[in-house]
C-alpha cells in the first residue's frame, strides 16, 4: 500500500493528463472483461505492463513483485473451478476417493485459466492506473466525472488517515515489541489486541482533534481543495483512441467468430 | 455595557480575556480557572507554564473553538461573537498553528493541504492559487510542494502546518509549541520564520518551555499556571523572580544567570541593566575591561 503509493510519485507518467490515463484504464479494463479472451488478456498485460516499467519507469521488480499479489488469490479463487467433486469422472484428470472422484473437466481447466488471466490484465489496468497517478489526482478525475463530494471527501479523509493510523500501529507495536509483548503466543495476542483498541481510542480522539483543526481553518463543511491538472497531449489523445479502437475491434471479432480463446 | 467597554478600550490592546473559565466534557477540574490577560498589537509574546496549565485550551477559546463556560473575550474591543458569520471572521483573524502537523494536515498533496483556508474564505481558484505559491516560496518549501503530506519530514510538515494559517493573512498568528520535536535546523528555520512575519507587523503569540529562547525573543511573557495568568510582563523581570520561576518550574534562561552572577562577583556594574542578548552582556564585559 503505502509502497505502491510512493511509487506513483516517482512515476514518468506523473504529469501525463489524469483524466486520459484514467480513461485509458477504464475503457482497456472494460474490453478484457467484454471479451474474456486469453489473447486480448495477453495483449493487455503486455501494453500496460510496457507503459508501466518502460514508459512510467516503475522498477521491472516492483512491478513483477505487485503482480504476484493477485495470482496467489486468483489462483486459490479458481480452484473451485478447475477441481470438482462427482460420482462420475470428467476429462482432464480424476483421483477415486472411495465412491467419489475429484476430478476436473479440460473445458473447466480452459474456463479457469481464461479467468485468472483476465483478471490478470484487468488488475494491471488498474495497476497502471494506480502506478502512475497520485490518488489526489484519480479524485479529481472523478469530481469531473461528477461523484458525489461527500464520497470523495471521505476517500480524501480515508486516504490520509490510512497513513496515520498505520503509522500509530506500528508505533505502538514497535514499543509492545521492545517490552517484550510477543514473547509468547498468549502475550502476542494480547498485545495485538491492545494495540487494536488503542489504534481505535486513538483514532476517534484524531478525528475530533482534526475537526477542531479544521474548524480553526473556516471550515464550512465541504472540504475544498485546489486541483492540479495537466496539459491534455493530442498525441496521447490520438493514441490511446488508436490502441482503443483496435482493442474493442479485435473484440467483436473474437466475439462474433466465436473463438474460445 | 459592552458599548462602554468598547469606548474604554485602550487601542492598543488587540485580544482581552476577563475571567475565563473552562472545563472540558467529562472532566472534574477546570482547565481554564479564571484567566484574565491582556494582548498588545504588534507584540511577541511567549506563553509559559507547565503542561496542562491552560495555554493550549486558551489558544482554542482565542479562536471560538472552546466557549468559555463563563467570562468574555474582547477582540479588538468587541466582545466575542458566537454566531457563523462572525465566528468566520475572527478565525481568519486568529490563527492557530497546532503543535502537532499529524493533526493538522488533512490533505493528500501541500498544495491542496494549503489551498483549503483561502478556498474557505472565498477566494476564487485562480487568486488561490496565486497565493499558494506565494507562500510556498516565502516559507521556501516549494520544492516539496508536490509531495504527499505524509511523505513530509517532520520539519517540512511543521513549515506546512503555517504555510497553512499564514495563508489566510492573520492579524494574530498562534503558535503552539512551534520547535517541539524539531530538529535543531528546523527549529532554527521556523524561529526564522516567525521573526519574519512579526516584522510584517503581525502579532505573534507562542507557546514554548524554551527559557533561553522566550528570554531573548519575547516582548512579554504570560506566565500560566493551574488554569490562571500568574504573571504577565517582560523577560527579564518575570526571570529575575527566583520564588515565581521556582512556583511555575522553570528554569533561569542561561544568560540571566550569567548576568546575575558576574553582577554579584562584581566584574560588572551592578546600575546595569539585564542584557537582551548575548552581544549586550559581551559589551558589558569589554566595557568593564576598558574602565
Amino acid at each position: 500500500m503505502i509502497m505502491s503509493d510512493k511509487l506513483c510519485y516517482y512515476s514518468k507518467l506523473r504529469y501525463v493528463n489524469a483524466t486520459e490515463k484514467f480513461l485509458f484504464s477504464v475503457l482497456t479494463l472494460t474490453a478484457c472483461i467484454l471479451s474474456r479472451s486469453i489473447i486480448i488478456a495477453f495483449l493487455v498485460l503486455a501494453v500496460t505492463g510496457i507503459l508501466t516499467v518502460y514508459k512510467g519507469k516503475i522498477p521491472l521488480s516492483r512491478y513483477i513483485k505487485l503482480m504476484t499479489v493477485p495470482i496467489v488469490f486468483l489462483f486459490l479463487g479458481t480452484l473451485a473451478i478447475f477441481v470438482n467433486v462427482s460420482e462420475t469422472p470428467l476429462d482432464a484428470f480424476a483421483f477415486p476417493i472411495g465412491s467419489y472422484y475429484i476430478t476436473g473437466s479440460v473445458q473447466g481447466l480452459f474456463h479457469g485459466i481464461q479467468l485468472i488471466c483476465t483478471a490478470l490484465a484487468s488488475t494491471s489496468c488498474l495497476y497502471f492506473l494506480s502506478l502512475n497517478t497520485p490518488v489526489t489526482d484519480i479524485l479529481n478525475v472523478l469530481r469531473k466525472l461528477h461523484v458525489p463530494a461527500l464520497i470523495l471527501e471521505l476517500m480524501l479523509l480515508i486516504y490520509r488517515y490510512i497513513f496515520v493510523i498505520i503509522h500509530l500501529a506500528s508505533d505502538i507495536t514497535v514499543s509492545q515489541n521492545s517490552r517484550l509483548g510477543n514473547i509468547r503466543p498468549s502475550t502476542a495476542k494480547k498485545s495485538f489486541a491492545a494495540m487494536v483498541s488503542s489504534v481505535f481510542i486513538l483514532s476517534v480522539r484524531r478525528s475530533g482533534e482534526l475537526y477542531d483543526a479544521l474548524e480553526a481553518r473556516c471550515y464550512n463543511g465541504t472540504l475544498q481543495v485546489l486541483s492540479e491538472d495537466y496539459p491534455v497531449k493530442i498525441s496521447e489523445i490520438l493514441s490511446i483512441a488508436a490502441f482503443e479502437i483496435l482493442l474493442y475491434l479485435a473484440v467483436i471479432v473474437i466475439r462474433v467468430s466465436g473463438g474460445t480463446l | 455595557m459592552n458599548q462602554k467597554k468598547t469606548l474604554k478600550e485602550n487601542p492598543e490592546i488587540l485580544l482581552r480575556a476577563e475571567n475565563l473559565y473552562y472545563t472540558y466534557e467529562g472532566e472534574d477540574s477546570p482547565a481554564l480557572n479564571g484567566l484574565s490577560l491582556t494582548i498588545k498589537r504588534g507584540k511577541k509574546i511567549a506563553c509559559m507554564g507547565s503542561n496542562g496549565s491552560g495555554k493550549t485550551t486558551f489558544f482554542l477559546c482565542c479562536n471560538g473553538i472552546h466557549r468559555p463556560d463563563s467570562g468574555t473575550l474582547y477582540y479588538n474591543g468587541k466582545p466575542f461573537g458566537y454566531a457563523k458569520k462572525e465566528l468566520l471572521s475572527l478565525r481568519q483573524k486568529v490563527g492557530i498553528v497546532f503543535q502537532d502537523p499529524d493533526r493538522q494536515l488533512f490533505a493528500a498533496s501541500v498544495k491542496q493541504e494549503i489551498s483549503f483556508g483561502p478556498l474557505n474564505l472565498g477566494c476564487s481558484e485562480e487568486e488561490t492559487r496565486r497565493k499558494v505559491s506565494a507562500v510556498l516560496k516565502e516559507l521556501d518549501i516549494t520544492p516539496c510542494s508536490h509531495k504527499p503530506t505524509y511523505a513530509l519530514s517532520g520539519g517540512q510538515k511543521k513549515l506546512v502546518s503555517i504555510a497553512d494559517i499564514l495563508i489566510m493573512e492573520p492579524e494574530i498568528l498562534i503558535l503552539d509549541e512551534p520547535a517541539a520535536a524539531l530538529d535543531p535546523f528546523y527549529t532554527e528555520t521556523v524561529y526564522k520564520i516567525i521573526d519574519r512575519i512579526t516584522e510584517q507587523g503581525i502579532t505573534v503569540m507562542m507557546a514554548t518551555h524554551d527559557v533561553n529562547h522566550a528570554y531573548l525573543w519575547a516582548d512579554e511573557i504570560l506566565l500560566f499556571h493551574e488554569g490562571r495568568q500568574l504573571k504577565q510582563g517582560t523577560p527579564d523581570e518575570l526571570f529575575s523572580d527566583e520564588l515565581l520561576l521556582k512556583k511555575t518550574h522553570l528554569a533561569q534562561p542561561m544568560l540571566l544567570t550569567i548576568f546575575h552572577h558576574l553582577q554579584s562577583e562584581g566584574m560588572i556594574s551592578k546600575k546595569l541593566r539585564a542584557p537582551k542578548n548575548i552581544e549586550e552582556l559581551k559589551s558589558y564585559l569589554s566595557q568593564h575591561k576598558d574602565s
